[in-house]
């Protein structure tokens, strides 16, 4: 049995093909989300890979913020369950998975047998997200990839607001304008994206072990920052930004399963 | 009739529609604000009572009156009154239950001066006899001024038979709670709370006895059903969306619906006296002083009673005394176990998306 999950996101797509529930045979990501042909083509470019076509997919699982604009999906399913079964697949044992993508911030707490307990998502604010960070990249003409690199640099990181985007670009053209190092001013966004989606940790019951997801988890500078900032450590799987994508195709195999 | 075509005639209680009809009739309508005001006081005196709890519209002119953190509710009550909405009601009573409806009633005078001010104002501690003396001299400072508002004149005697009314339509209500929750949708459901406000409540009632026997023939539905908690829970989107889940409302612990026709006055004695027995029998809510903050157990025990798998939260944005509960109803469902979801909800609200992942994460754990 095949399926195959699609995590349209705000600014990204990814696909997964799971074969029997168990093993993962293809994925696929591309740079450009709902409203693109990213989707479709991540969609394709996962079947391509495995020589398959869709007739050969028995169930395909929507999920992400585009889910419900996927008419090709026999199954939509909230990024928050498939976030939670995809760590819990990478990570066995996951108590805790913090979310953060594009768009918003999610924190989900995980029970002892890998079901979704409780979560939170942040609050209408992009600060906190992937947003935020492309904004400040912009700001700071520093590509969003180069920023841990530059953070490891930093020998004092800059205070920066963390519950406003707005205000917190001026507060960086401020400490700019004040003589404040790129690389510090870098550090200082990095730690506000941190303190902000940890203090939304904080209000669930965090357990270890605590994972991060989404594309933001490439960055090493967040997570670290969040692992100091919640003094726990932050798991990381290259894989981060799959796990919605994974965790739809597992679901899909659960369904199909009870079917 | 068929349980529809009763249905139907709750979701047709337009306001606007019904206030140019109750107008065309010669009746005289007085404005109801939340969260309790004495409506069988207006009742009784002949006139029609409306609940205005405000609606889904663009704040423009009211922005003027409030701060930009100040619920919506109010300020969409204003706003409505600003556009005229209001118009050719002869008065408004608001009562002075939390501090967005303190400021409100005195913004009231100035933004909308055709509509008569009247306020209630309630102690804090109403059960003690200072605290009925205090309640019955609200009611008396309302009847003087729904008197020189209207011309309608008070009478003892009317307002013990309307007591009776607003009694036996509270019954029904508390029945039809417990009811809707096994056989009608979320957003049908919603319409015969709404339509509570609005329509009159002795044809409200003989509606809602009708559709109550004609419940008994339906099928139950099944899948999961949730409490709701929160002041209002009309939102067409969220209603929408609890429909397409499947999610049933089992029971709701909501201002706007069930707070309201928990407690009866007694209907011996004086009736002002029975009015201000009801209020200080009434409880269980964020605008009501409860030291013990029973409301958190109410919420676990309508859980239990009705087998629901999970608690919504529906907050309203700014609503400070429901903020303040959250965290106690938080922590009482997290001790019994029970799953919860809390959904911010704004009057101003036009992007429902995240509050949609959230109740499709929250129905895809419940099952
Ligand atoms: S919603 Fe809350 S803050 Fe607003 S009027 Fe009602 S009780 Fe007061």
């Amino acid at each position: 049995m095949l399926t195959l999950g699609i995590d349209i996101g705000s600014t990204t797509a990814k696909c997964a093909v799971l074969e029997d529930g168990r093993d993962f045979r293809a994925v696929s990501l591309r740079d450009s989300g709902v409203g693109t042909d990213g989707p479709q083509a991540a969609f394709e470019g996962v079947l391509a890979e495995l020589g398959v076509s869709r007739r050969d997919i028995d169930c395909v699982c929507a999920t992400g913020y585009g889910r419900a604009a996927w008419q090709d999906a026999d199954l939509r399913a909230s990024e928050l369950t498939c976030h939670c079964l995809g760590g819990v697949y990478v990570f066995p044992g996951l108590r805790t998975l913090i979310d953060i993508g594009g768009q918003d911030a999610k924190v989900i707490s995980i029970d002892a047998g890998g079901s979704m307990a409780e979560f939170v998502m942040n609050d209408k604010c992009a600060a906190g997200t992937g947003r935020f960070l492309d904004v400040m990249a912009a700001l700071l003409r520093c590509p969003v990839d180069s920023f841990a690199e530059a953070a490891a640099r930093s020998k004092s990181p800059a205070s920066i607001s963390n519950t406003c985007t707005v205000f917190a670009e001026s507060e960086v053209i401020s400490q700019l304008a004040a003589g404040a190092a790129v690389e510090d001013v870098i550090a200082g966004v990095c730690r506000s994206v941190a303190t902000r989606v940890g203090s939304l940790a904080r209000r669930l019951d965090m357990r270890e072990p605590v994972c991060m997801s989404g594309g933001v988890a490439r960055n090493a500078a967040v997570r670290e920052a969040l692992s100091e900032y919640l003094q726990v450590p932050v798991l990381f799987d290259e894989r981060a930004q799959l796990f919605g994508a994974m965790g739809a195709a597992i679901y899909a195999a659960k369904r199909k399963s009870k079917e | 009739m068929e349980v529809r075509e009763i249905l139907d005639v709750f979701r047709a209680a337009d306001p606007a529609a019904l206030k140019e009809k109750y107008l065309a009739e010669g009746r005289k309508i007085v404005l109801t604000a939340p969260v309790y005001t004495p409506e069988e006081i207006i009742h009784s005196m002949g006139l029609v009572p409306m609940g205005v709890w405000g609606a889904d519209v663009l704040l423009k002119r009211s922005k003027r009156y409030f701060p930009a953190f100040i619920c919506s509710v109010v300020q969409s009550i204003v706003e409505l009154g600003m556009r005229g909405t209001y118009d050719g009601a002869s008065a408004i009573v608001i009562p002075s239950l939390c501090d967005s409806l303190k400021v409100v009633g005195q913004n009231w005078k100035y933004a909308v001066p055709g509509i008569p001010f009247i306020p209630m104002t309630y102690p804090q501690n109403r059960a003690s006899e200072a605290g009925r003396a205090f309640t019955k001299a609200g009611y008396l400072r309302v009847i003087r001024d729904l008197e020189a508002a209207t011309g309608a004149k008070f009478s003892a005697q009317a307002l013990a038979d309307s007591i009776k009314i607003y009694n036996e339509h509270n019954a029904l209500m508390r029945r039809f709670g417990r009811e809707a929750g096994k056989y009608l949708s979320a957003a049908d459901r919603s319409a015969v709370f709404k339509s509570a406000f609005f329509m009159p409540k002795e044809e409200h009632a003989a509606l809602v006895k009708k559709l109550l026997a004609a419940l008994e023939g339906e099928k139950p539905l099944s899948g999961p059903s949730v409490v709701t908690t929160g002041i209002l829970a009309d939102s067409p989107a969220i209603l929408a969306k609890l429909d397409e889940l499947g999610l049933r409302i089992a029971a709701d612990d909501v201002a706007a619906e069930s707070r309201q026709y928990r407690t009866d006055a007694p209907e011996t004695g004086d009736p002002l006296d029975a009015l201000a027995a009801k209020f200080a029998g009434m409880g269980c809510c964020s605008v009501l002083l409860d030291p013990e903050k029973r409301r958190a157990d109410l919420i676990v025990d309508s859980v239990r009673e009705t087998g629901a798998s999970g608690v919504l939260a529906l907050q309203t944005e700014f609503c400070d005394p429901e903020e303040f509960d959250y965290v106690i109803i938080k922590k009482a469902c997290a001790a019994a176990g029970i799953p919860l979801l809390a959904v911010e909800v704004d009057r101003q609200m036009a992007n429902f998306g995240q509050a949609e992942t959230m109740l499709e994460a929250f129905s895809e754990r419940l099952g």
